[in-house]
């Protein structure tokens, strides 16, 4: 199912024959044709950054959003082309490397990251062979202070629900409500519920009205799941 | 009063600044910036510490302005006096085509001369040629030292470069380097100093005597004394110098996005308004809003004007 994400691409850029296209073809890791940008190198670094100006004239058609949601995207119709072109570069550069330097080439592409390429690196982990590796960035993405990264991970996203520990899912869950993120966007968050989220919530929603401030109504709707 | 005129600060370091400032700039009509890379006081002594620099410019930076409805954009480049510093020279150029890749990214800069060495001119020249590679504007620092030289040297070195001119914006000027600026075809900025470089008074008998052509304004405030309200300042003092609202409005908004505008990645949305502000973005224990009130705009429209 992962190959969508480079079909997608490449049927884009060769629809569009454009630039964006003669740009792909010479970054394009492993190059084409044996030659082509090195997952290690620098190049390979500035071609994820390009990606969202690179592509920005390119839209999705109904049926690469279908493609999405079938390669399991929960979110398809809010991705766009550049989010595609990411996920398919990072899997690509992936499958030119020896598996034990896999892993430092996706933590150095979201470190280096501005804060549309880190959300692209969340949203694509999933996707991403042996997505176990990635589980200390993932938490570590959720300390981010930039709505659209922690959005990224926390929402719409089936990593946290299928990868976290108990502790962290559940500072997701609690960072969520005080960023005033929706926690029916968590994906699997019925399934993850546990009695110590719910202690959390609730010790939560009491220093609130100690403080003589308004309780979120996410509290209520994490204390009444009946999941664990 | 509802002030009429849109203001772009094409020059100012607010990683050193502070959330009211941003405030105070909202309020006084800034609706976009562009923050370029430069020296930030404190010599850096590894290559690392320009690396996370350039990222919080395309990053936290930029989230910060938004959230007080400022459009933040930066310029990356190799500052002249660091230029000369061999223990992160060579790296900090070995990294610049990836931050020059990004998104935010509007320009090359800002670079040129400090002491006016060997090695500033080499790597001038070199990112002078990145700026062609990437087909990016660039925002050219004069020194302030020995300046009146330094801008003709910077002006020698734009024309060998082969660079088109009215992609070079040559900043600080004053009233001894402005004309030769003016006549190499670069653009010319002015940097308004509360002490130094340049005021509002001078700055309106610039723009009664030169016109408004290639001609640009901006704070450059960053960790020294300087002000962030400099560019609205200067309206004020040109207006009471009787310079026309459209020539205002040319030197404040029109000239710096069509300078930029030229690197096809100035996106200020369909009219030049503000993002929308959103401070739900911000929570409390680690954002810039601690306790306050979340400011939610309902809609663009009310975003466009300051604060009563």
């Amino acid at each position: 199912m992962t190959e969508c994400f480079a079909e997608i691409l490449w049927a884009r850029v060769n629809a569009a024959d454009g630039p964006a296209k003669t740009w792909l073809e010479r970054v394009w890791p492993g190059g084409i044709e044996g030659a082509g940008a090195s997952p290690t190198s620098v190049q390979f670094r500035a071609a994820f950054a390009g990606c969202a100006r690179r592509f920005r004239d390119l839209t999705l058609q109904a049926d690469d959003i279908r493609s999405l949601r079938d390669a399991g995207v929960l979110d398809g119709a809010n991705w766009q082309l550049d989010n595609v072109a990411r996920t398919a570069l990072l899997l690509r550069a992936l499958s030119l490397l020896p598996s034990g330097e896999q892993a430092e080439i996706v933590r150095q592409v979201y470190l280096r990251g501005d804060y549309r390429e880190q959300a692209a690196v969340l949203q694509s982990l999933s996707f991403l062979p042996q997505p176990e590796r990635f589980l200390e960035l993932a938490i570590e993405a959720c300390r981010t202070n930039v709505l659209d990264v922690f959005e990224a991970i926390a929402c719409e996203n089936a990593y946290p629900a299928a990868m976290f520990p108990e502790a962290a899912f559940n500072q997701m869950v609690l960072k969520a409500i005080f960023m005033a993120v929706l926690v029916g966007r968590i994906a699997g968050l019925g399934q993850r519920a546990t009695p110590e989220l719910k202690r959390m919530v609730i010790a939560f929603a009491s220093e609130r009205q100690a403080a003589g401030r308004t309780v979120p109504d996410d509290v209520d709707l994490i204390v009444n799941l009946d999941a664990a | 009063m509802k002030m009429p005129i849109k203001m772009f600060d094409h020059h100012i370091h607010m990683t050193s600044r502070t959330t009211d400032d941003y405030q105070a700039m909202a309020d006084a009509g800034i609706v976009a910036i562009i923050e370029p890379a430069f020296w930030v006081g404190q010599p850096r002594t590894h290559v690392g510490a320009f690396e996370d620099y350039f990222l919080s410019l395309v990053g936290w930076e930029r989230f910060r302005s938004k959230q007080f409805g400022i459009h933040h954009f930066c310029t990356i480049g190799l500052n002249p006096k660091e230029a000369n510093n061999p223990d992160v020279n060579d790296g900090v150029m070995e990294l610049l085509p990836i931050y020059l890749e990004k998104e935010s990214c509007v320009g090359v800069g800002e670079i040129g001369f400090d002491d006016q060495t060997a090695v500033e001119t080499k790597i001038f020249e070199a990112q002078m040629q990145l700026a062609i590679d990437f087909d990016l504007p660039v925002l050219i620092h004069t020194p302030h030292r020995d300046k009146k030289a330094g801008t003709e040297r910077t002006i020698d070195l734009v024309k060998a470069s082969g660079i088109e001119p009215g992609r070079v914006l040559i900043d600080h000027n004053n009233e001894e380097t402005l004309a030769a600026t003016l006549d190499s075809g670069c653009w010319a900025g002015h940097s308004i100093y509360p002490n130094t470089k340049m005021d509002e008074g001078r700055m309106a008998a610039l723009v009664q005597q030169f016109g408004t052509e290639r001609i640009t304004i901006n704070s450059a405030a960053d960790w020294g004394v300087s002000d962030p309200l400099k560019v609205p300042k200067t309206v004020d003092a040109m207006r009471e110098a009787g310079i026309s609202e459209a020539d205002i409005e040319t030197v404040v908004w029109h000239n710096p996005i069509a300078f930029f505008g030229q690197s096809g990645r100035l996106d200020l949305g369909p009219d030049g308004e503000r993002p929308r502000v959103d401070q739900t973005e911000l929570w409390e224990g680690n954002s810039v809003l601690r306790g306050q009130e979340a400011k939610i705009e309902a809609a663009v429209e009310d975003a466009a004007g300051p604060a009563e």
